[in-house]
């Protein structure tokens, strides 16, 4: 009897094996056959679609378009998404169209959905094709889980517009658990244009990691006017502001700025110290030289490491002042740094 | 005396048979939800286009870090892919840990490497370095030359002490990464950067597969049978068991062959461990507590479709060492993170993650055997107890079946690297096959392995290496 069961369970093994192996290869076999034929609709679609794109008159194909194609929109997203890629300005104009006229009324009403991957595809549909008019619905996006929203925050971006930026701003101002990487990512595609809402935000008094991400930010998008909001945190006395602060002002390169830095580079803190030795070399003010000839004996190895290129970004002057260093004997530390330096800048032909 | 005997032999049996039974119910567990997050991730990252992280103004850069010990026959292949890795800010960090073949020499051929005065931080400690290498054509590329000793943790610390950038890859020199894998990778790192201190990828086989220029041009299977069992095992654990547990926040490993990791964390746990036998397992568990102790919030995902490619052993000799190496890291591992167990402090890793470890991967090999030893002992005295056998057989291999053929079902749905019917095919017949002689001698290793980490050993095991240029040419 126990061996007949035996051999009933080795059965039930190939059986399950064989079941597993049919179940895999037919469903090879429907899924290449879709893709096959959603291939054909695809190049079918691309050839209307490139024709839409060379018409006189695009608003016209694009609607025509619209109208042949709309019930294909698994295809017709895909589409729509592969030429985003390819093409900017004007010429997104009929995409747009047909994203309007055939799929959007879905996206929208799949962005209320249950399922976050759901939201999550049609959010970025929208990051593609987004009108300041859709901005209402996106911000709704604004208190869903973070993937969602960094995605409606990117999707809010290409439709800056001061209502969308005061938006942005607010949600930056009040967000709980901001992401501090995205935040830089959404500020940094803005560009210069979000300069009086930067400088309001500064004015405030938000908790400290905020304000070292607008001060980076203002730093990066060398928004030299706001130079009075900047450098007054250079005496903050929260170190990752001083910090961020220092690196700012080694952005915006105003001649002025050579003497806070210059402060900053006698910090009690090592952070700010390396900072502002890194920004004096890019503001190459050569008054600053002895002050980074210094700092190369300092006994923190990030201060030494930042002025031993700080030194070299100088060009001639900072290469003599680093051979100099680099055949005193008086401390090894000083040499090493400086000898490092001066074969980078050989070995990769830079300064 | 004989009734006494008899109770136990019942005992003995019926915990065996609730053992199989709880720990392949876990196994079917983590496939379903594995299955529930693969479905899921494929939903998510429609439309995602991995290469708009080329536009961010602002990324996070990656150190990738290769220990390399005698690896001449691929190391020139794997830095190529290493290379090649399509993100828009890294550096190939590969210690050389004193090998006695010509890694070196090759490196430096390969890549016109010329000796640096580069001077590092200390950061953690190591052994001497004896030279920094670059190369003027190849500027991402740092070869660092360290002094045999310490093991993969310490060529690992000797590469984080020279490593510029906040995230660090881990990866092995026998390995290849698929171009898009640290895109993929660094997902959560940008979606999540507060809390991500982990991410890993999928471990795939390279045995059987054609790499050239560092890629993995053509997916295939093995000769080897050795080493089909092993692509399916690789399948049943990565697709299988660690997106499972990942799902429930439970990582304890993230692969020494593919993981990345925010530098930070590791180095306020002291980097790797240079006395750790499985220095990967080690390195996560230790964030862990870490973070724990902060009181910070923390995740480590995994990640299931970028993969990276590694060879296998194909001789059981060489399989027996590896494996005996990853149970007797697994012990030393579970034990120097006793505190963590069962203390509600450490949250669902001390709770459930470090107890399931402990109870079935580090005691199943023992269990396993006890019961293949029962039924031997049944044999030779004529007792055969059918009902047992039977439902041991049900519980432990027929159940254990379904498990791995759930796994090829994963890998199909995941990421479908097997073009091939015939392929799937061998997968399905090694997922039979291994229950009649692999698993059994594994069984044995694993459980031999306990004798040995307690005699105290500490032997690597050299794999040996045929290089890529060999694996599609399987005897």
């Amino acid at each position: 009897m126990w061996s007949i069961i035996v051999l009933y369970s080795f059965a039930y093994i190939v059986l399950m094996s064989a079941s597993l192996f049919v179940f895999i290869f037919v469903r090879r076999l429907v899924i290449d056959s879709r893709e096959r034929k959603e291939a054909g609709v695809a190049e079918a679609m691309e050839q209307d679609l490139l024709e839409v794109l060379t018409a006189a008159d695009p608003a016209g194909a694009a609607q025509a378009f619209a109208r042949t194609h709309r019930a294909r929109t698994r295809v017709l997203k895909r589409l729509l998404v592969a030429y985003r890629e390819a093409l900017a300005g004007q010429a997104l104009e009929p995409l747009r169209m047909i994203f309007e006229r055939t799929i959007r009324a879905r996206c929208l009403r799949e962005l209320r959905s249950r399922w976050l991957a759901t939201r999550l595809q049609n959010v970025r549909l929208f990051v593609d094709f987004s009108r300041p008019e859709e901005a209402v619905h996106l911000v709704k996006l604004l208190d869903d889980k973070p993937v969602v929203r960094l995605a409606a925050l990117n999707a809010l971006t290409s439709i800056a517009s001061p209502d969308t930026l005061a938006v942005i701003f607010d949600l930056f101002e009040k967000d709980h658990q901001p992401n501090f990487y995205a935040y830089s990512n959404i500020f940094n595609g803005l560009g210069q244009g979000i300069a009086p809402f930067l400088r309001a935000s500064l004015r405030k008094p938000l908790p400290p990691d905020k304000l070292a991400l607008l001060i980076e930010m203002a730093g990066r998008l060398l928004l030299r006017d706001l130079y009075p909001d900047v450098v007054r945190f250079a005496g903050h006395p929260d170190k990752e502001l001083r910090i961020r602060a220092a690196r700012a002002l080694g952005r915006l390169l105003v001649a002025s700025s050579s003497r806070t830095l210059c402060g900053l580079a006698a910090d009690r803190e090592w952070e700010v110290q390396a900072q502002a030795i890194r920004s004096l070399g890019n503001l190459q003010d050569w008054r600053t030289v002895p002050i980074l000839t210094k700092a190369l004996f300092s006994p923190s190895w990030h201060v030494r490491y930042n002025a031993g290129y700080a030194l070299a970004a100088f060009g001639l002057v900072g290469v003599l002042e680093l051979q100099e260093i680099s055949r005193q004997t008086a401390d090894r530390y000083a040499a090493d740094m400086a000898t490092m330096v001066l074969d980078t800048v050989i070995l990769t032909g830079g300064a | 005396m004989g009734g006494l005997l008899h109770v136990l032999d019942a005992g003995a049996q019926l915990a065996i048979l609730a053992y199989f039974l709880l720990i392949n119910t876990f196994y079917v567990l983590f496939n379903l939800l594995s299955l529930a997050g693969i479905l899921r991730y494929r939903r998510m990252i429609t439309f995602v286009r991995f290469g708009e992280i080329f536009r961010m103004p602002i990324v996070r850069p990656v150190s990738v870090i290769v220990p390399a010990f005698n690896e001449e026959a691929g190391i020139i292949d794997s830095v190529r892919s290493f290379l090649s890795l399509r993100y828009p800010v890294f550096e190939v960090i590969v210690v050389n840990d004193g090998s006695t073949d010509g890694t070196l020499a090759r490196l430096v051929e390969a890549f016109d490497l010329r000796a640096s005065r580069s001077v590092f931080r200390r950061s953690v400690p190591t052994r001497t370095i004896r030279g920094i290498y670059r190369s003027p054509v190849h500027t991402r590329l740092v070869v660092v030359d360290k002094v045999n000793g310490g093991g993969k943790a310490d060529a690992m610390n000797a590469g984080l002490n020279v490593s510029r950038y906040p995230l660090f890859c881990a990866v092995d020199a026998d390995s290849v990464l698929e171009k898009d894998a640290l895109l993929k990778v660094v997902r959560p790192f940008l979606e999540d950067p507060a809390r991500t201190i982990g991410a890993g990828g999928v471990i795939r086989l390279s045995n059987g597969c054609t790499v050239r220029d560092g890629q993995v041009v053509r997916v295939g299977m093995p000769r080897n049978w050795i080493a089909r069992f092993q692509v399916l095992e690789y399948l049943r654990a990565f697709l299988g068991g660690r997106l499972g547990m990942a799902m429930m926040r439970s990582t304890l490993i993230v692969s020494g062959a593919f993981g990345l990791f925010r530098k930070d964390v590791a180095m306020a746990c002291g980097g790797y461990r240079s006395d750790s036998i499985t220095e990967d397992m080690d390195l996560v568990v230790r964030m862990q507590k870490h973070m724990h102790d902060q009181g910070k919030p923390y995740r480590i995902y995994f990640i299931p479709d970028p993969i990276c490619w590694t060879e296998a052993p194909e001789s059981l000799k060489v399989l027996a060492r590896q494996r005996s190496r990853w149970h007797r890291g697994l012990i030393q591992t579970l034990l120097r993170s006793r505190g963590m167990f069962l203390n509600p402090r450490y949250g669902i890793a001390g709770l459930f993650a470090l107890p399931f470890y402990a109870f079935f991967e580090m005691a199943g090999p023992f269990v396993e055997c006890l019961g293949y030893a029962l039924f031997a002992v049944h044999i030779a005295f004529g007792r055969v107890n059918y009902p047992f056998a039977v439902a041991f057989f049900f519980v432990a291999v027929f159940y254990g079946t379904f498990v791995s053929l759930v796994a090829i079902l994963l890998e199909e749905l995941s990421s479908r690297r097997y073009p091939k019917p015939r392929d799937i095919l061998i997968l399905t017949m090694a997922g039979i096959g291994e229950n009649l002689f692999y698993r059994q001698v594994l069984a044995v290793v694993r459980a031999w392995a306990y004798i040995d980490y307690m005699r105290g050993k500490k032997e690597w095991g050299a794999m040996e290496r045929r290089g890529f240029a060999g694996a599609a040419r399987t005897p």
